[in-house]
């Protein structure tokens, strides 16, 4: 039962760049044991401005703690429609506790480890009313 | 125009339903749909245990720009971890092995990006992906 994660990180900027290629298996907290619990993944439509939760960390089975391994994984999928609009200029701001972590604009994704703790909730605000769907997933011990 | 990708492909089989998701994301300047960042800055430390570290700085020529953070810690005991702080807010923890991806957005100029080792001294690589930021004058 396990969970991987690969990334490959490719660009021209500077001409010495050779590219990033790594992999990790998803593994409980300072073992080798692998994540046995998943929140699912999932999917949620936003269509205006306004902070939600994405991740309640008090409403998962997860256990409330800092030491345990999770690691969630969010991906602006554009506006949802067929085919999908994928917009580069319009973002999605993350939180953990209402401090932000970045924008996920068009396609962009991210993957985090974080903390269980409850209070700790992953939050999502659209910088417009423009309707945005985001997929995501926590896989966690 | 610079082009930068990052691919991720995501599997699982805890679900009884196999999970592969895949993404790939092109990256460019805040608010824009067709200039890609065009600078990064990229690195490779030892941090021993227990202090705070500020891996990257915010800077207010920062503030609101995109900035796309890689960070793998490479230690090969997967004791040994870092804490991963944006702002005095805990992030999370990168164990040995582990990747983190995310694009890491300066609101201000406290929100710089800081590390703590534990267990042990941990060996992390990194790569920023960013834009507009210009060197400082000299004597600064």
């Amino acid at each position: 039962m396990a969970t991987t994660a690969t990334i490959s990180i490719a660009s021209d900027i500077m001409t010495s760049f050779g590219g990033i290629s790594n992999s990790m298996t998803l593994t409980e907290a300072g073992g080798t044991q692998d994540l046995k619990e998943t929140t699912g993944y999932s999917r949620k439509k936003l269509a205006s401005a306004s902070k939600v939760d994405l991740f309640v960390m008090a409403n998962t089975s997860v256990t409330s703690a800092d030491n345990v391994a999770a690691k969630v994984f969010i991906k602006n999928i554009g506006n949802g429609a067929t085919p999908s609009i994928i917009a580069k200029d319009k973002g999605v701001k993350v939180f953990i506790n209402s401090v932000e972590l970045g924008i996920l604009y068009g396609g962009d994704w991210l993957m985090v480890p974080v903390s269980t703790v409850d209070a700790e909730d992953i939050e999502v605000q659209p910088e417009s009313d423009d309707a945005v769907v985001l997929e995501y997933v926590m896989f966690y011990q | 125009m610079a082009t930068t990708t990052a691919a991720v492909t995501l599997s699982s089989d805890l679900l009884s339903g196999s999970l592969s998701v895949t993404g790939s994301s092109t990256f460019m300047k805040a608010g824009t749909t067709a200039d890609g960042l065009n600078q990064m800055r990229m690195g490779r430390n030892e941090i021993p245990t227990g202090t705070s570290f500020d891996l990257l700085d915010a800077t207010a020529s920062g503030v609101d720009k995109a900035n796309k953070v890689y960070i793998a810690n490479l230690s090969t005991d997967n004791t040994y971890y870092v804490i991963v702080i944006i702002d005095a807010k805990v992030i999370g923890r990168l164990y040995g092995g582990d990747w983190m991806f995310l694009p890491w957005n300066m609101d201000d100029v406290t929100h710089d990006l800081e590390i703590t080792a534990y267990t042990g001294t941990n060996t992390i690589e990194w790569v920023k992906f960013h834009e507009n930021e210009t060197l400082l004058t000299q004597g600064d």
